[in-house]
Order: structure tokens, then C-alpha cells, then sequence
């Protein structure tokens, strides 16, 4: 009797997971086991203002010029405040628009240091990328405490950078004392049949005290824990978000004349949340 | 054990059985699709693909292509080799030839041909594309100048609007020739059609993507050209693909102004008005326009009438032209100007834009105008002068006689009308001779002629004639109502003495012009002709004499009868051309008309006279 009972419990079983799989199927997140995050929005920028606007004030001020050696970088460009090269488009995105005229290039980078930082929780941006040889496009951020410690000291998450040339792989990276500029903590994430430049994408950190994790779309393809830092964890702290379009420098290599010109970044929204 | 599976299988089967019953495999007629062709998007992979042919193009070397079993990409079994020909190779000038299939292909559903290539050395492959049927090849495209290197690459051929291509023959054609001379080999492989999402921003152009303006008139047509696409490679570049007119829907905006056809013919029927040229592909709007400013109907330069005889022609279409080398030098660095000839019912003008200056070349053995006075040309300035131009004419000579300038004013109000140009060949300064003239250069010395129209640049000896070309118009009168003196029409007196010995001064010859006898008096001062008997013309009413001078100041004619008794009648001297003259006798009082035995006649110049008679009726 005994022997009889177990096999039918036995018999349940595989019915109930024989339906299962037929009617909830195998989605690709079932394999990812994220945690479940009960999200609050903290700040953000929707960029809705009318076209022509620079952007709002009390959320970014700007880097204006080459900075240091083209902002350490060799970069080519000449960062201005000029609506030409970021400002609203009235459809609900900020644009930063880098431009070539003869052999100089112009464009935006801005950044909410001083305005706004946060320590931990989940930075995003739906943005659209520009294309071609030599652009190098960025949302990322900096250490507070960048002007008593100095980079690499401070600390840099980069959520998304982009080589023009390969306008279809973005790379997240942190940059810290001992793993910072050609050794970072750097992985890629790449679509096998399209480009980030053709449509909008929601690129994304969610960072707490013991690791970083970075998104494409809600894929989690990168996850840095605090123990896989090569170096000092100096991620303890408030961070500010900066977006820019460069052009050229040690990263990209250089423009060349096929590059197309002007190109553009499109940011539909950038939302900071911390955890509940 | 077993047996419980076997009453879990008994349970599931005969569900699985009864679901497929119900859901059913009928087949609805109202899903059955039209006919389409397959999709098949391979053309060489391993080889080719079933149904495909290979054609050489004529004049290509018709064995340049082979298949190549060792030189493949990624070690696949086969790939194409293609043989480009040394410059001289006799069995053809270049490497050439289409693969197209029987059976045609629906390839709605791919948006690039794609394929691996490497080369014997770096080179360019002049021309590959798709859409060479060879027939129509309505939506062929072609991609120019790729460049090859020693290494299997990939190249991607994006195609223009694929809705378009459901039915294509045309896989694959290319034509390819030598480098500095010397031929090289190439190797294609996984040749095929793909739909790849990493190919992105299309734009289209007409035009290659500019906004030109065009000041035109009836009568002119103008094929639209610059048609391309050019999409981002997934490399961040660009690439330019040349489209055929059947990927585009021109538009007119007015198309009573113009009208503009499925191959991009613009014909300009209206105006004066405006009408701009637009296109669209697949309903996308096409970078690029084309605005026609019609000025209405052309005007023509007036008809040149001169004598052939005495002209050299340059360009026009009333005289057969000298050979030129061209009528546009483009000399730079620094000539601005650019040719827009057109033609407007079979009369061609010459039309020079962005106008500094700009030189006709005349070929060898050039222009002998020696004997020619002037040069000859009709400008047409169409767009109003903010002021009084200087326009200069320069003349070249190829045999040491110099360079000669001739500047003229033209006022504002002259604009917008054809000018006629008579310039003397003396006027030139500077032209010490002119027996190999060989370069007709205009300037635009004010700097305010920005376009013009030229037509009938001709030399012409416009030196008076000194002798009739033509004989004198045959007489119609009925002979019976004729006595005729001197013609080849009538019988004349006989016995007349055309040049009695009076003491004149005047030198009296016969000559012939176009085989018509004709009477020359050179040097009068007076001459006198003896009639072969008395005549009495009082029946006749009138005399009639055809008479021709180029340098007479004075002419009379008289009748004289017995006494003598003779009356003169005075004739309009010099004449254009030959004079026909029909004088009453009544004019001739008292002159006997019953007896009349002479005429005289008195004067200066040189004379040419014929059909001197008398007549009624």
C-alpha cells in the first residue's frame, strides 16, 4: 500500500512539471536568478523642455574646452555650452551633437557634480548612440570627492561607452587606484545583428556596498563584486553622473574623413532610484 | 513500474490524438497567397547555386571567370576567380560578365548582397552590382571603385529599396580592368543576399543629395543623375550605392512647366514659370531637388544669311563647321566657367556659366581667314546686368601673327536679347596676321556677366561684291510681244554693234555668270549700241533693261533716233543686287519711236547689263 502512494505522489509531480514547461516555457531571465528590487526614483531628467533649450540648469553645468591634453585623453574635440551642440530637440530628448568645421571638432559634456550625487542604488539612461570612426560617446560617473582625491583615486563607473567604429559592442568599466586608463575592470556587451545607434537602449548600473552590476536593456552582462576589485574598493561614496560625446583620443582612435558629420547622442531620460 | 507508465502514456495519447483532431489541418482557400518566387538567397557558396548562368560582357575577356578550388575563403570548397587582363591582352580589354538566374528571385526580404573577396594584390574592382538581367535590368545598382587587399574581407552591396525587387534575374555582375597596365586576379566567395541589421540610416539622393537651380526654356530636356543611396556600414562608414530611376517617383511640381518621367527625363514644356523636381523612394523623401526657372519659349539668334561662299563657320547651324577641339577648354586653375549647352529644336547653343573666361579651340589645319573682314557672333545674356559689361573677344593665331583683343561695351538694357556682333577683323589689336587662327577666347573683363548664351560664330568677307553672283533674272514676256537688244531669251536684232567706236572711254566686254551672257562695261563714261536696223517701236510700251552696279554714282540710258534726236532716262545707281527696270516709252519724248537706231548710255562705275529690250503687254 505504502509502495502504491509514493509512486503516485512520484506520478503528480511529473505531471505538474510536464505543464509547466508547456504553458510558462524557458525565458532567458528565468536563468539570470536576479533579485527581486523594490525601486523609488530619486531624480531624473525627462528632457522635455522645447527645442533649443540647453539643459536644465539646476541638474548640469557643463566641461567647457580641452581640458588637460584633451581631457586626458588626447581627445580632439573643443566641449562648449552652445545649444549647437546640446540642447533640447522638443520630442522629449536632450541632443549633444558633436561637429566637425575643417579639422576641429566641437561638443558637449556635462555633469551633475556639485548639483546632484548619490551612493549606491540604480543609474539609468535610454539613450541612442552616434556612429562612425573616432566617436567615443559616454554616460558615466565620478567620485565626489574628485577634487581632494584625484582620479583614479575617486573612483569611475563608466555605465556605457561606445567605439564608432563598432557601433554594435558598448562597454561597462570601473576605473580605481591600481586597475585605472589600460587595465580597468572592463567587459562587453554586443548585439549579434544590430547597432545601438538605430534605436533607443536603457543602459544601467544597480551598485550597493558589495558589488556593481551592469544592464543593457535589464541584461545583466557584467557583475563586478567587492571582492573581484583588483585593487581598492573605493565605491562607498556619492557618485555624479556625467554625459558626453567625444571625438577622437587614446580610447577611439581618430576620426577619418569617411566619418560621418555632425553626429549625434539622443538621451531620452536619465533616472537615478535607490533601493526601499 | 512499467505498468504505471503505461497507464500515463494511455492517459496522454489519446488527448494528444483528439487536440490535433480538433484544431484541425484544413486548408482555407482564402489563405492561399499569389505566386511568389522563391527567396533563395544564396549565389555562390560552395558553388553556385542551382538555375544560375554566367555571361561575359562583350569586348571582356570571355574566360576571365573559373571556379577556384584552393584559393576559398574559410576553407570552403569552392570560391569564384576572376582573371583580370593584362592592357593589349587580344582576347578582350577588361575582365566582364553577369550571373543571372533562369527563374527569378523574390529578394523583398534581404536589404544587402554580401560577400568575401581578396586579391593577387591591393587593387579596385571598378564596378560590382546586382539587378543586370541582361535585359531590361530595371533595378540594377552598382557599387564603384571597391578596394581589395590580399585578405579575405567582407563587402556588403546594400540594396535600394528591396520591396521593389520580388522578381530579379540579376544575382551578381561585375566588370573590372587592369591596374597601371597590369592585370591581377581576384577571388569571390559566399557571394549571397543577407538581411542585416547592423547596415543602418539609408538616405537616398537625386542629385547626389544637392538643391540645384536651372534657368531653362521650351523645348529642353535634362536627364536627372547624382541617383544614390548610401547607407552606414557596420563599420561606422558610409557607402555609396549607385540606384537605377526605377527605385525613384520623380515628381513635378507644375507640369505644365515641366514634366519629369519614370527615368528621371525632365522636359521643359511651359513657362515662363517655375516648376521643382522632387523625388520619392517607397514613400521616403529623396535628399536633392531640381528647380526649373523656364523663361518661356526660346528665342533664336536670327538666321545667318550670308553667302556660304564667303563664310567660315565655328558654330552654326546654318553653315557646315570647321573641325573644333572644343568649345570649352576648362582651363585651370584658373578658368571659373562651365559649359551648359543645350538644344532647343534642333538648334544648338552654346551656354557657359560661372563665366571668367573661356577659350573655343579650333583643330589643325585651323583658320585660314585671310581673305574673311569680320567675325561674327550672337550673345544672349539672360539674366538682367547690375551694370554696363565689358565683354572682350580675343583671337589667337598659330602662326606667329599674335593674339588680338577686341573689348565692346554692353549696356543694361541690352540684357535678355540677342546681341549681333559684327566685329572687323582689323579691329582685333594686337592680331599682326591671321592665317591659322585657332583659339576664339571670351572674357568677362567687368566681372557682371555671370552666364551667356553664343551662337553663329562664323568669319565672313563682307567686302562689297564687285561682280553679280547670280545672273540676271530670266525675262518672262511672251516673245512675240518682244524686241529684244541683248538677252539669251529672245532672238535678238540682228547685226547689233555692242561696242561701236564713239571715242568712250568704257571697256566693253561679254562675260558669262552661271552660263547667262551678260554685257560689262568697265570705266563708263558713256557707251553707245548700234542698233543692227532702224526699229519702230511705237507699238511697244516699254523698255526693259536688267542692270547691275556696285560702284556707279550716276547711270542714264537714252533712245536716239535720227537728227540725232536722243532722250535720256536716269537710273537709281549703285543697285543691290540686279536691277529690273521696265521704262515707258512715253518717257523717251521726242525721240522718233518709229526710228529708233541707237542707245546710249552715259555715266561712271563698272556696268553689267542684260535683257535690254523693248515689250507690250
Amino acid at each position: 500500500m505504502k509502495t502504491i502512494n509514493k509512486l503516485r505522489e512520484i506520478r503528480i509531480r511529473y505531471i505538474f512539471l510536464l505543464f509547466l514547461i508547456a504553458f510558462i516555457g524557458c525565458e532567458r531571465d528565468d536563468f539570470q536568478k536576479l533579485d527581486q528590487r523594490n525601486w523609488q526614483l530619486v531624480w531624473s531628467d525627462e528632457f522635455n523642455d522645447p527645442a533649443g533649450v540647453l539643459p536644465d540648469a539646476s541638474k548640469w553645468t557643463f566641461d567647457i574646452g580641452t581640458g588637460q591634453s584633451g581631457w586626458g585623453n588626447q581627445e580632439l574635440q573643443y566641449y562648449t555650452n552652445n545649444p549647437a551642440n546640446v540642447s533640447t530637440d522638443g520630442e522629449g530628448n536632450l541632443v549633444i551633437t558633436a561637429i566637425r568645421s575643417g579639422n576641429s571638432f566641437t561638443s558637449a559634456r556635462i555633469k551633475t557634480q556639485g548639483l546632484f550625487a548619490r551612493k549606491y542604488g540604480r543609474f539609468e539612461a535610454r539613450l541612442k548612440t552616434p556612429y562612425g570612426p573616432g566617436l567615443w560617446p559616454a554616460f558615466w560617473m565620478l567620485g565626489e570627492n574628485i577634487e581632494t582625491n584625484p582620479w583614479p583615486q575617486c573612483g569611475e563607473i563608466d555605465i556605457m561607452e561606445l567605439r564608432g567604429q563598432e557601433p554594435h559592442i558598448i562597454h561597462g568599466t570601473i576605473h580605481g587606484p591600481g586597475y585605472s586608463g589600460g587595465n580597468p575592470v572592463t567587459k562587453s556587451y554586443a548585439l549579434i545583428n544590430s547597432r545601438f545607434d538605430i534605436d533607443y537602449h536603457i543602459y544601467a548600473v544597480e551598485w550597493d556596498e558589495n558589488k556593481i552590476d551592469f544592464f543593457v536593456d535589464d541584461y545583466l552582462y557584467h557583475r563586478i563584486k567587492r571582492s573581484d576589485v583588483p585593487g581598492e574598493w573605493v565605491y562607498d561614496q556619492p557618485f555624479f553622473i556625467i554625459l558626453n560625446v567625444a571625438v577622437g583620443g587614446n580610447y577611439v582612435g581618430f576620426p577619418t574623413s569617411q566619418t560621418p558629420f555632425p553626429q549625434k547622442m539622443i538621451i531620452d531620460y536619465v533616472r537615478v532610484y535607490t533601493e526601499q | 513500474m512499467n505498468t504505471n507508465i503505461l497507464i500515463l502514456l494511455k492517459r496522454f495519447i489519446p488527448l494528444g490524438i483528439f487536440s490535433v483532431l480538433i484544431l484541425g489541418c484544413e486548408r482555407d482557400l482564402d489563405d492561399l497567397n499569389p505566386v511568389t518566387y522563391p527567396a533563395n538567397p544564396e549565389v555562390f557558396i560552395d558553388g553556385f547555386s542551382a538555375g544560375l548562368n554566367y555571361s561575359a560582357f562583350g569586348g571582356s575577356v570571355p574566360t576571365a571567370f573559373d571556379v577556384d578550388n584552393k584559393e576559398t575563403y574559410n576553407n570552403s570548397k569552392a570560391s569564384m576567380r576572376i582573371e583580370v587582363p593584362d592592357a593589349n591582352d587580344p582576347r578582350g580589354a577588361y575582365a566582364g560578365g553577369v550571373y543571372f538566374t533562369e527563374v527569378p528571385r523574390d529578394l523583398s526580404g534581404f536589404n544587402a548582397l554580401t560577400f568575401y573577396a581578396k586579391a593577387s594584390q591591393s587593387a579596385t574592382i571598378d564596378l560590382v552590382g546586382f539587378g543586370n538581367d541582361p535585359g531590361a535590368s530595371k533595378y540594377q545598382a552598382t557599387v564603384s571603385g571597391l578596394g581589395v587587399t590580399t585578405g579575405w574581407r567582407k563587402y556588403i552591396i546594400p540594396l535600394p529599396d528591396p520591396s521593389k525587387l520580388t522578381a530579379e534575374r540579376g544575382m551578381f555582375f561585375y566588370s573590372v580592368g587592369n591596374e597601371d597596365g597590369k592585370g591581377f586576379t581576384f577571388w569571390i566567395d559566399e557571394l549571397k543576399y543577407e538581411n542585416l541589421g547592423t547596415i543602418a540610416h539609408p538616405q537616398y539622393n537625386m542629385l547626389n543629395g544637392e538643391d540645384q537651380v536651372e534657368t531653362s526654356v521650351i523645348g529642353v530636356s535634362k536627364t536627372i543623375g547624382g541617383l544614390t543611396l548610401i547607407y552606414n556600414l557596420p563599420t561606422g562608414i558610409n557607402q555609396v550605392v549607385n540606384a537605377a530611376p526605377a527605385y525613384f517617383e520623380f515628381t513635378s511640381s507644375d507640369e505644365s512647366i515641366a514634366t519629369v518621367d519614370a527615368f528621371g527625363k525632365v522636359s521643359v514644356i511651359g513657362g515662363p514659370g517655375n516648376a521643382e523636381i522632387t523625388a520619392q523612394v517607397g514613400g521616403k523623401v529623396v535628399n536633392g531637388s531640381l528647380k526649373i526657372q523656364s523663361m518661356g519659349a526660346f528665342q533664336h539668334a536670327p538666321t545667318p544669311a550670308r553667302d556660304p561662299d564667303r563664310v567660315i563657320s565655328i558654330f552654326s547651324e546654318a553653315y557646315d563647321n570647321v573641325i573644333v577641339d572644343y568649345y570649352n577648354g576648362y582651363w585651370a586653375p584658373y578658368q571659373t566657367t562651365l559649359s551648359a549647352d543645350f538644344e532647343v529644336n534642333g538648334d544648338r547653343i552654346l551656354h557657359y556659366t560661372d563665366f571668367n573666361f573661356v577659350g573655343t579651340q579650333i583643330s589643325p589645319p585651323y583658320v585660314n581667314a585671310t581673305s574673311m573682314t569680320h567675325l561674327h557672333l550672337d550673345i544672349y545674356i539672360p539674366n538682367t546686368l547690375s551694370a554696363n559689361a565689358q565683354f572682350r573677344v580675343e583671337l589667337a593665331d598659330n602662326a606667329g601673327g599674335g593674339t588680338g583683343l577686341f573689348t565692346t561695351t554692353i549696356p543694361v538694357a541690352q540684357s535678355q536679347q540677342w546681341i549681333s556682333l559684327n566685329i572687323p577683323l582689323t579691329g582685333f589689336t594686337g592680331l599682326s596676321s591671321r592665317t591659322a587662327l585657332w583659339q576664339i577666347i571670351f572674357v568677362d573683363v567687368s566681372g557682371n556677366i555671370s552666364s551667356f548664351y553664343a551662337d553663329n560664330i562664323y568669319f565672313y568677307d563682307g567686302s562689297p561684291p564687285t561682280a553679280p553672283a547670280t545672273a540676271a533674272p530670266t525675262p518672262t514676256h511672251a516673245a512675240a510681244d518682244v524686241i529684244a537688244v541683248y538677252s539669251d531669251a529672245y532672238s535678238v536684232i540682228p547685226g547689233t554693234n555692242l561696242n561701236p567706236g564713239w571715242g568712250q572711254a568704257t571697256v566693253v566686254s561679254g562675260i558669262l555668270i552661271q552660263e547667262n551672257n551678260t554685257l560689262k562695261y568697265s570705266g563708263l563714261n558713256y557707251q553707245g549700241i548700234e542698233l543692227g536696223s532702224s526699229q519702230n517701236v511705237s507699238g511697244m510700251e516699254y523698255l526693259h533693261l536688267d542692270f547691275w552696279t556696285a560702284n556707279s554714282t550716276a547711270l542714264n540710258i537714252y533712245l536716239i533716233s535720227p537728227g540725232p534726236v536722243e532722250t535720256g532716262y536716269s537710273l537709281t545707281v549703285p543697285t543691290s543686287g540686279w536691277t529690273s527696270i521696265d521704262i515707258p516709252l512715253s518717257s523717251f519724248t521726242p525721240v522718233n519711236l518709229n526710228d529708233v537706231i541707237q542707245i546710249k548710255f552715259d555715266g561712271n562705275g563698272d556696268i553689267y547689263l542684260d535683257n535690254i529690250y523693248f515689250r507690250k503687254n
